[in-house]
């Protein structure tokens, strides 16, 4: 049940029949066509009646005097009520040149218009005859109204109430003209009542002057006709026609005057009243030409707010130029978001200002993808740049090259030349630092909503794709510039052109430098928050890089040690613990010293960094790299560190048969390096691994070892061979001097002189091995002494007869020898004295004393050479 | 109909005064529909009447806006008479507007010849802080002057809107119950009264 319409109200409240009435109220119906109508007073007018809205219509007021509801009546609710009231009041004519302070319609609608015209005029006459000019008092119809309700003071009204009239209109009249005006009212009545013959009794002069008149009124327009013709009033009428023409003119000139004014105020009232949205297009260009685009954006949202919804067409056209003007601003804005280098702040204000002025675009996607290929444009530039250095480079070198012949690379691999590879890789790390992070903010700031943009449903992968996208051609330009043998060969061979890269002695200087700066790269995307797919991308190359590195490095400090054997002066440090070396150990050593620190400084050290900084995002995986790293370093190390160790070996054995002079002393010092390296170096070497974090494998330790023993052995062996095989070579020429037969008969008195000789030969070694290193002495004269014994045994195995005589010279001989070698002899060596003296046949009793004697004197006699040979 | 009121609510008669275009309409028709009226059309005098509840009571209020523009100033002494309570509206934006209030204040105290008359100084369109022109300061010390609230409204954003109709009517309400105590009161509307005792 739909309640019925209730008018709560009324604007304006009063008015002449003909006032246009805003009416409001509640349920006035759901559309126009629900309208019954509405009724004013008496008058039902369905006509002229503007439905608006459930709670406004617009009506025209009827014809009708006096305060009376308004009510409204639709299809669904019925008859409604009302809570104000509407007071009409008699039309009085507003001509067109007299002020009204209301809106006056000028067409008119009723027909009654015309007759209240005339029955207002009839209206002047008071019906009691009186003067009514002096009642300056006059009561508000209001308050007649509250005291009379339902009547009027109209005199032709039906509910004509007496009282009303004469409180409307006698207020101040007094009680003697009252009364006389009721006499008068009284007379006219009776006048009324007494007819027609007493009328013309009492008027008899008058009607008898009146008839006069007709008859002389005829006479006169007999002689008229006479004179004038048939048509007395053409002339008139002419005239008459002429004046209102006249009188047209005139008045038509004041109309339009009235009219242009009107319209010129109109205009200027609008102008004044909407000199917002007319100066709006200036406004708006000065704005930006202050860069004030947040009021331009304020305006435009206000003038569309209030002009929007009206069809006047100056405001549309208005509306219009402000529109175009948006459009041109639209597209500067969008032209400026997209023009790079910007910064993120300044974007997203941008985005901001085109997002509130509805623009078409998508700014922030574009924004991104602007970056995105503004990056890539950079980097492009970059490498362009650089590889036009490096033709450049070329060029003056090949200028150069005219004046001095033959050193064409001269200028390419000089070592304090930077090559243009590390300046690419610094340039290109310091584009994604600089750049990057812009283009991540704003896709986070996009994806988040903070910019409140929708976000529409592919970009999240797009720019997922994008970001991965740069990472990749990041790195691959960059294997491209440093390690082009990590590239596809298939594929990103052709798309990235592999650089030449300059020298590895070069690359070892900077290599370490291209990590830093990578790393730094790197360090400012994981800060970014990243996905770990897109540092994924960073960290492989990372990886290869520092596996790179490393090989260059190692191969670089292996080269160095290759060439330090061409630096040998052959000084012998006289040190404290190890005496007899040169400083070619210390070199190496240092070499490799340098070499861990290098890594430690660049390759290893960062390591631990990145471990924690990945944790968070993918430990795991990183760890995994580590050790896949840790794999790959080793097999590098391996080969290196035996070639490291390896090389002296080689070195010194050519070394070895290039010698000139003292070559034996040469042998001794390389001897003493050997075991050096092997006791002190490499342990040292190990423990620097270790302490920075790099475990050696021990197998490598072993390799190693098993190296230097090898070559020590080896030049032992050689320094055997040219000192001992001359000293022994001379045992048996010396023996058979002087064509000694074993088979005497001179008794012996003291030792034979090739075993004297056999001493003193010894002796020299152990002085020339001593000169060098009091070290060397242990494994040197061992070796000596049981080549000497072996050859001893073989000597006396030769012997085919012994004479008695014979029997005791070998037994001296051998004893003396077997006795002063004593501190340096092998078991082996031993063995050999042995079983040499079992060839000897035995002594008999007197002999064994005298050979004891022989022996004794021996001893005092060679008391020096057999303190020479006395381990002490 | 109804013919004049046989009435169970009290009647509250509120009289809106102001320069013209200061936003008596505007406030009136958002009181009354909630509605902000963007366009300027000038009022003669508009009648509204409602139903509502003042502090659990029901109440009738009757708004009358009268025109603001000068061209009606002549009618106005006739509209005064009739109102219980009034809300004298400028607009912040407009220093006229604000000099004007002084001018109603006058000529309605010197139709009710009251001194007490229920009575708000208002200044609208405090949403336009922007282009104000008419400081809190400078309209509160003239409302203190006359002892007389102030409060700032705006018919765009409804800020206050109902405050000051509220607090008018209960000062309307206020005063009522004053004169019914004092039932030989003092009787201003002595015109009235002496009519009626000239007619029985
Ligand atoms: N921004 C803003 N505009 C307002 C406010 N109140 C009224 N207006 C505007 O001011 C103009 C005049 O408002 P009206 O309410 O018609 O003014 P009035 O006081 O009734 O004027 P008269 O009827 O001539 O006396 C209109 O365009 C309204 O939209 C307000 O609080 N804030
Ligand atoms: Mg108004």
């Amino acid at each position: 049940m739909v309640p019925p319409p209730v008018v709560t109200g009324l604007s304006p409240n009063d008015g002449p029949p003909g006032t246009r009435i805003t009416i409001r109220g509640e349920n006035f119906g759901t559309k126009a066509t629900d309208l019954v109508g509405n009724l004013m007073r008496i008058n039902q007018f369905k006509s002229n009646t503007e439905w608006k809205s459930p709670s406004k219509i617009i009506a025209i007021s009827g014809p009708g005097k006096g305060l009376g509801d308004v009510i409204v009546s639709t299809k669904v609710g019925g008859v409604g009520t009302c809570n104000v009231k509407f007071k009409g009041y008699k039309n009085e004519n507003i001509g067109p040149m007299k002020d009204s302070a209301v809106w006056v319609e000028e067409t008119s609608f009723y027909p009654w218009d015309r007759h209240s015209l005339s029955s207002s005029s009839f209206q002047q006459d008071d019906p009691l005859g009186l003067s009514v000019e002096g009642t300056e008092r006059k009561l508000s119809e209001d308050d007649l109204n509250e005291k009379f309700p339902s009547a009027s003071g109209d005199i032709t009204s039906e509910n004509f109430s007496a009282c009303w009239f004469l409180l409307e209109n006698h207020l101040a009249t007094s009680f003697n003209d009252l009364q006389a005006g009721l006499l008068h009212l009284k007379r006219k009545v009776e006048g009324q009542k007494e007819g027609h013959l007493s009328f013309l009794k009492t008027n008899v002069g008058a009607v008898m002057d009146q008839v006069d008149t007709l008859i002389l009124l005829k006479e006169k327009y007999g002689s008229d006709l006479d004179e004038f013709g048939s048509e007395p009033t053409l002339k008139l009428e002419k005239a008459i026609k002429e004046s209102e023409r006249e009188a047209r003119k005139l008045y038509d000139d004041v109309l339009t005057r009235r009219d242009r004014a009107e319209k010129t105020r109109n205009a200027l009232n609008v102008l004044s009243r909407f000199k917002f949205l007319f100066c709006l297009p200036c406004s708006i260009d000065r704005n930006i030409k202050k860069g004030d685009y947040d009021i331009v954006i304020n305006d435009y949202m206000r003038v569309k707010n209030l002009f929007l919804k009206r069809d006047i067409p100056v405001f549309k056209m208005a509306l219009n130029e402000i529109e175009r003007c948006i459009v041109g601003i639209k597209k500067q804005l969008h032209v400026k978001l997209v023009k790079m280098p910007i910064h993120v702040d300044e974007q997203k204000r941008l985005i901001r200002y085109l997002i509130n002025l509805d623009s078409s675009f998508e700014p922030a996607w574009d924004a991104i993808n602007g970056h995105a290929d503004y990056l890539h444009s950079r980097m492009k530039q970059c490498y362009e740049e650089h590889k036009a250095a490096i033709v450049e480079d070329l060029n003056k070198s090949k200028n150069s090259n005219l004046s001095s012949k033959y050193s064409k690379f001269a200028a390419m691999h000089d070592t304090n030349h930077c090559p243009q590879n590390v300046f690419y890789v610094e340039e290109m790390c310091d584009i994604i630092s600089e750049l990057f992070p812009d283009i991540w903010k704003l896709g986070q700031s996009y994806f988040t909503g903070e910019l409140h943009v929708k976000v529409e449903p592919g970009h999240k992968t797009a720019f997922k794709h994008t970001v991965l996208n740069i990472m990749e051609v990041f790195c691959k330009r960059l294997r491209a510039a440093i390690i082009p043998h990590s590239l596809d060969r298939n594929t990103d061979r052709n798309t990235y052109e592999a650089w030449t890269l300059p020298d590895i002695d070069v690359m070892a200087v900077y290599l370490p430098d291209c990590l830093r700066y990578v790393r730094l790269s790197y360090a400012i995307l994981v800060k970014l928050d990243l996905p770990s797919d897109a540092l994924d991308i960073v960290l492989a190359f990372i990886s290869d890089l520092r596996i790179h590195c490393m090989c260059v490095l190692f191969k670089k400090t292996t080269d160095n040690i290759k060439r330090l054997s061409k630096q040998e002066k052959w000084k012998v440090e006289v040190s404290g613990s190890h005496n007899g070396i040169t400083d070619l150990p210390l070199n190496f050593e240092n070499a490799v010293q340098d070499l861990i620190q290098v890594i430690a400084e660049s390759v290893l050290k960062s390591e631990a960094r990145e471990g924690p900084l990945g944790e968070s995002t993918s430990s795991k995986r990183i760890r995994q790299t580590g050790s896949s790293d840790d794999d790959d370093d080793d097999e590098i190390r391996s080969p290196i560190v035996s070639q490291l160790i390896g090389t002296p070996s080689f070195v010194y054995r050519s070394r070895t048969h290039n010698q000139k002079p003292a070559w034996e002393h040469r042998l001794l010092m390389t001897l003493a390096n050997c075991q050096y390296t092997m006791n002190a170096v490499l342990k040292n070497i190990v423990e620097a691994f270790s302490k920075n974090g790099y475990n050696i494998s021990p197998n490598i330790i072993r390799k190693s070892r098993t190296d230097l023993e090898n070559l020590e052995r080896s030049i032992l062996e050689s320094y055997l061979e040219q000192k001992s095989d001359p000293l022994v070579g001379t045992i048996e020429p010396s023996m058979y001097l002087g064509r000694f037969d074993w088979d005497t008969n001179i008794t012996p008195t003291d030792l034979r002189p090739y075993a004297k000789e056999c001493i003193n030969n010894l002796i020299h070694v152990h002085f020339e091995v001593n000169s060098i290193s009091s070290k060397l002495v242990d494994s040197v004269l061992p070796q000596v002494v049981q080549t000497i014994a072996e050859e001893l045994y073989r000597l006396m195995s030769c012997v085919q007869k012994f004479s008695t005589a014979g029997i005791q010279q070998a037994h001296v001989d051998i004893s003396a020898l077997q006795e002063f070698f004593q501190g340096y002899s092998t078991p082996k060596a031993k063995d050999h004295f042995k079983e040499a003296m079992e060839l000897i046949p035995p002594l008999k009793q007197p002999d064994l004393t005298i050979v004891e004697d022989i022996l004794q004197k021996c001893r005092t006699k060679m008391r020096l050479q057999v303190l020479c040979l006395q381990k002490s | 109909m109804s013919k004049k009121p046989t009435v169970q609510p009290a009647l509250h008669k509120v009289i809106m005064v102001g320069s013209g275009g200061v936003g008596k309409s505007a406030l009136t028709l958002q009181f009354m529909y909630d509605e902000f009226v963007e366009d300027y059309e000038p009022t003669k005098a508009d009648s509204y009447r409602k139903k509502i509840l003042l502090d659990g009571e029901d109440v009738q209020i009757d708004i009358l806006d009268t025109a603001g523009q000068e061209d009606y100033a002549a009618i106005r002494d006739h509209y005064f008479r009739s109102g219980e309570g009034f809300l004298c509206i400028f607009s912040i934006t407009e220093d006229e507007s604000f000099q004007a209030t002084q001018e109603f204040r006058e000529q309605i105290l010197r139709v009710k010849n009251d001194e007490n008359i229920p009575f708000l100084l208002v200044g609208n369109k405090c949403d336009l802080e922007d282009k104000r022109k008419v400081s809190f300061q400078e309209a509160s010390e003239r409302a203190r002057q006359w002892g007389v609230p102030y409060v700032e409204t705006s018919a765009k954003t409804r800020e206050h809107v109902d405050k000051v109709f509220f607090d008018l009517m209960r000062e309307i309400r206020a005063r009522k119950m004053e004169e019914n105590k004092a039932n030989n009161g003092r009787g201003k509307d002595r015109k009235k009264k002496s009519i009626k005792c000239v007619i029985l």
